[in-house]
């Protein structure tokens, strides 16, 4: 009897998700044949999608736009990163620096990076260099904290350990606390990608010639939701699938960390 | 012989307290030296005219700004007081809501395995759309009233208030679990009693990013549709050109958004601490 | 044997008191002991009481409050290179693989990598994990881990070796195994070695001599001599017996 229960239970479980998701497709279908104006139906957002490869937006085809909102993302980060993690370092490691830098950090830091857009559009305008610097300063200050934290809750005795086989200041660094520190480091990183995404696309939705954030805009300005829409589900798969290749990457860098 | 060690033991101990004072002290100077060398090097770059005045005021002139804005209503329409009263509506009540609905529904997902079973697909459909992502589809379906940006918020707000929550009680320890059901409780008192207070130090992780995402979001939904508030505020500085009153909109930003997470941290101590109490 | 008498290692009037806000707290008071060369001397005491910190003073990672510590006849401030350690917590890096953490030492020292790997193989193999060079210790048990950390501590090749209560996480079953363990490789690597335990049985069988400490703040309370019990030695002996009901008498109860 309890057996029995069981695999009808199993097997509800696996219907509910096809439910699940069928709900929301016919909640689509129906809003948007009853509502038209306020909402594209699937049917309508797919042919926009393909239209979007033939009939380039502001003369880019859909890959385009993606490869520019990617690229701005991703040489913001990389220069957040590098600094970031550097400074984060520095800041967990020593007192001092820790004093001087940290406050100056902790008065930076409540800032929102998408608070940052406008002050960076009047110093750069709205070209290339102007997004990547948007990314960088909106990650940088989460990098800082979250490395210095990790920095700080390195096991006293990693340090002792490091201390009694003879290491130097910055032997016992690189090799014991920076190494130690690597998921928070991580932590960090994931952080990073996600809301450099979410910038980046504010960005482009406050002025940019390409980008999926301008095509949000164009098709917002232009009454096109289905436009607006594929703009939509490519910034959500394409954050996505940056947060899967975030995980498989954790993989090869931490592998100790995966048993 | 004992005595004699005690009071030796109390001159070491007033040796090492005023050591520890001394420490102290050079810490928090140290701070301060790094505060005002920030200010010092941004008012002296603007003075002595390193950096363009029409791109970057200085701090004294933000200060300034910041004074002035909250009597006077030019150039955005609104004064200050009014700002911040529009931003914080509309940021608290999609942030009361995404808490009221996400909390219990990232629990609830946890725990039972119907419940994940529905939501999580949907959850995980909606999940990766960035919340400033979905303003012009809520616009064109709520205009640009409180409505709109509080459901924007509300986006923010809910996916970590569900994920941690979610986690929080999948995370809670068998053993209590166990525990619970040799005793006799139901399940529906084993989820109330054991499973949920066991989740909140993870729902409160949770309930802190959902705050900073929604101050967050409120910036970016009132700088794209917005009237009145202080992302607007910076936004109309931009178009202005008054490079002055987009700082002071991003320092008033920021000090709120200190205090709100300052407010927070109060509370959660606050509750974890009375549950620590019960427990003993 | 005229030399083998000769103070290795010499612990002087060792006091040492911590501070916080709450106040003074005397860890350890007035400790004074010698260390022969080659003897496998055993620190025993109750509980959670001054015994690491004891030890880190030896070692060098904590400074005392008064007294000294003489290492060939000469005082010591600092780490001191040949003196290593196996620590309490294994302590060994997750992020290194055994061989990278036998290597430690030696890779901090400069010596270069074919090197390295002679010495880490011979202390692996001495250690008996060979095969596992290339695991991250979260795939290692509890008692391979702490192999890990006792091949690491002899691979620097010291002098002396501290191992501060090596077996404490262990179940009681690894425990027995590695107390023969560590007799096996202090046979084949004749070593000063500063062992600590409050584990009475484990003190018995392993030390040559005991001094015993008593609850804090510690002072040393009797010095015990085992050297008539040849090793490895039967744990249900009426002489071995005898022994631990003297030295259980006089310990102190931990709380």
């Amino acid at each position: 009897m309890e057996k029995k229960k069981n695999s009808v239970m199993n097997i509800v479980c696996i219907i509910l998700p096809v439910i699940a998701v069928l709900c929301i497709a016919i909640g689509w279908i129906a809003f948007s044949t009853a509502n038209p104006r306020l909402m594209p139906g699937p049917v309508e957002v797919f042919q926009r999608f393909i239209r979007t490869f033939t009939n380039p937006v502001a003369r880019v085809i859909l890959p385009g736009h993606i490869w520019a909102s990617l690229r701005r993302v991703l040489i913001g980060l990389i220069f957040a990163w590098i600094i970031g993690i550097g400074l984060g370092v520095l800041v967990g490691w020593n007192k001092k620096v820790r004093a001087v830098l940290g406050s100056v950090l902790e008065l930076l830091r409540p800032i929102p990076p998408i608070a940052w857009i406008p002050l960076v559009i009047m110093w750069f305008g709205i070209g290339e260099f102007s997004k990547v610097f948007i990314v960088f300063i909106g990650t940088i200050f989460g990098l800082i904290v979250n490395t210095s934290a990790g920095i700080k809750l390195v096991d006293k005795i990693n340090i002792d350990v490091g201390k009694i086989f003879g290491g130097n200041q910055r032997q016992i660094l690189t090799e014991i606390v920076v190494p130690t520190a690597l998921p928070s480091i991580f932590a960090g990183i994931r952080t990073s990608v996600s809301s450099g995404w979410t910038t980046v696309v504010a960005a482009e939705m406050l002025g940019a010639k390409a980008g999926l954030g301008s095509l949000v805009t164009k098709g917002w300005q232009g009454n096109d939701m289905a436009l607006v829409l594929v703009a939509v589900i490519s910034i959500a798969a394409i954050g996505a699938l940056l947060s899967v290749l975030l995980s498989k990457l954790e993989k090869v860098v931490c592998p100790w960390n995966q048993i | 012989m004992a005595g004699a060690d005690l009071k030796l033991l109390g001159t070491d101990y007033q040796i090492w307290k005023k050591k520890q004072r001394r420490e102290a002290g050079q810490y928090y100077l140290l701070c301060l030296v790094g505060i005002f060398c920030f200010f010092a090097i941004w008012q002296i770059a603007v003075t002595a005219g390193l950096a363009n005045e029409r791109l970057l005021p200085s701090p004294l002139q933000v200060f300034e700004t910041i004074i002035e804005k909250f009597y006077q209503k030019e150039p955005d329409g609104n004064t200050m007081l009014v700002n911040i009263c529009a931003s914080l509506q509309v940021a608290l009540s999609g942030f009361l809501l995404a808490v009221v609905i996400g909390i219990p529904l990232g629990l609830v997902m946890g725990w039972f395995r119907l419940a994940e079973a529905f939501f999580r697909p949907i959850f995980e459909l909606v999940r990766p759309v960035p919340p400033i992502a979905w303003i012009p589809l809520v616009v064109v379906w709520f205009g640009i009233g409180l409505q709109a940006k509080a459901l924007i918020i509300f986006f923010s707000a809910f996916v970590p208030c569900v994920i941690n929550s979610y986690t929080g009680i999948q995370l809670t320890n068998r053993t209590y679990i166990n525990v619970a059901r040799t005793f006799g409780a139901s399940e529906t008192e084993i989820f109330r009693k054991v499973g949920i207070p066991s989740s909140l130090p993870m729902v409160f992780a949770g309930v802190r990013v959902a705050l900073g995402n929604s101050w967050s979001t409120l910036v970016a939904a009132e700088m794209l549709a917005a009237t009145a508030g202080l992302g607007y505020m910076i936004q109309q500085g931009r178009t202005l050109a008054r490079p002055d009153l987009v700082i002071a909109g991003m320092v008033v930003i920021g000090a709120i958004g200190a205090v709100l997470s300052g407010i927070l941290s109060y509370i959660e101590k606050r509750l974890i601490k009375g549950q620590k109490n019960e427990s003993n | 044997m005229e030399s083998n008498m000769k103070p290795k290692l010499e612990v002087k009037n060792i006091t040492k008191t911590f501070f916080s806000d709450k106040g003074a707290f005397q860890a350890v008071e007035d400790v004074s002991f010698q260390i022969r060369e080659g003897e496998f001397l055993v620190l025993l005491g109750p509980g959670r009481c001054g015994k690491s910190v004891l030890l880190n003073i030896i070692s060098g990672l904590l400074e005392q409050t008064s007294g000294a510590v003489y290492f060939n006849g000469q005082e010591i401030h600092g780490v001191n290179p040949e003196i290593s350690m196996v620590f309490q917590k294994t302590a060994v890096m997750p992020f290194k693989t055994v061989q990278q953490n036998v290597e430690l030492g030696l890779k901090f020292a400069g010596m270069d990598k074919k090197k390295r790997a002679e010495i880490s193989e011979h202390y692996i193999n001495l250690v008996g994990l060979k095969g596992f060079e290339k695991s991250y210790p979260p795939q290692l048990s509890g008692g391979m881990k702490q192999r890990v950390g006792i091949a690491r501590a002899y691979a620097t090749n010291p002098e002396v070796l501290i191992m501060d209560e090596p077996f404490g996480q262990l179940d009681a079953q690894t425990r027995y195994s590695m107390q023969n363990e560590i007799l096996r490789i202090s046979a084949e690597e004749k070593k000063t070695v500063l062992f600590v335990t409050n584990n009475i049985e484990e003190a018995c069988s392993l030390g040559d001599r005991i001094v015993l400490l008593s609850a804090c703040p510690a002072r040393v309370k009797e010095i015990y001599d085992l050297n008539y019990l040849p090793k490895p030695r039967d744990i249900v002996s009426k002489e071995f017996l005898d022994i631990r009901q003297k030295i259980s008498d006089n310990t102190d109860l931990a709380l």
